[in-house]
């Protein structure tokens, strides 16, 4: 008996784990960049992925605390659908904070107008504020977090052929 | 970490070079020009960016420009904490009362984000970003 190679391309995944200088966040972006466009050939959204994937990645390494960050990425062409996951260490504090954010994030049902809000809310002279937002407009991902022992996981996901990002007129804050 | 710095006095141009990334204002005949190169992602890059940005602000106030093309082509990455000065940028220019001048963002077909990131910005400020 032979056995035919399945014509349905099956999700493929990626795992990395790393206690993570600042360093090498340049480095994972570029490598996710160019692994999905090895795993997604003829789909555009590699840049955004990996865009997602540099955000999410700098909000986990100052939380680490020097124990190790995990990335999955899941791209399954079958499903219409990408996936990433991020998580680290994190205390009560932490993981109420971020969540805090999440939601005021997620309630606003337009992603542009969530991002443009905190745009003019972010502060200035600091780093933060501007990150999460950016990946739920700009790469087109919806976001969730969920806890775990010590560990939180922020899972960024959506469509793998994501309708280009259009804006309306008027949309300024 | 470095400051913004003005060579001499013949060559008016304001620059900030770090170990990811350098920035550079250059007046020419033509129009003045802002180069950002390779990739803007250190922890707090406001803290090099903002103080470029406000030596950049106050030469085009006091030249009177009208607009500024702000090179993105060389420009691998920029992450959320740099990009934030754009729009500190931004509200310079917002703050600036008649003196209002405009930004004209050169991007990269290549660098997919730019795309996105510059339609943010936008959206932010249409009367202050041009993308060309």
């Amino acid at each position: 008996m032979t056995t035919e190679p399945s014509t349905t391309p099956r999700p493929i995944y990626l795992m990395l784990r790393m206690k993570p200088p600042w360093v090498f966040v340049d480095e994972i972006r570029r490598f996710v960049e160019s692994f999905c466009s090895c795993a997604c050939p003829g789909e555009t959204r590699e840049a955004q992925v990996a865009l997602a994937v540099h955000e999410l990645m700098q909000n986990a390494i100052p939380h680490a605390g020097g124990e190790s960050v995990d990335l999955t990425l899941q791209v399954d062409p079958a499903a219409d659908r990408i996936e990433i996951a991020v998580s680290n260490p994190a205390t009560d504090e932490q993981f109420a904070d971020f969540k805090d954010r999440l939601d005021r994030i997620n309630r606003a049902p337009d992603p542009l107008q969530s991002y443009l809000r905190a745009m003019a809310e972010a502060p200035m002279n600091q780093r933060g504020g501007l990150g999460l937002a950016r990946i739920r407009f700009e790469a087109q991902l919806e976001l969730s977090i969920t806890r775990e022992g010590n560990r939180i996981t922020v899972l960024a996901w959506g469509r793998l052929r994501a309708p280009q990002l259009q804006v309306s007129g008027d949309t300024h804050v | 970490m470095s400051s913004p710095s003005l060579p001499n006095a013949r060559t008016p141009t304001i620059q900030i070079s770090e170990e990811k990334y350098s920035a550079s204002l250059h007046v020419k005949p033509l129009g003045t020009r802002v180069q950002f190169r390779c990739t803007i992602s250190t922890v707090n890059p406001a803290s090099v960016l903002n103080p470029f940005v406000d030596q950049v602000h106050e030469h085009l106030l006091k030249a009177g420009a009208k607009d500024v093309r702000v090179d993105f082509t060389e420009l691998e990455f920029c992450n959320s904490s740099g990009f934030k000065s754009f729009i500190y940028w931004i509200q310079k220019i917002q703050a600036a009362g008649d003196k209002q001048y405009r930004l004209r963002f050169i991007s990269s077909p290549a660098r997919k984000w730019q795309r996105t990131s510059l339609l943010a910005l936008s959206c932010y400020s249409p009367s202050a970003v041009e993308i060309g």
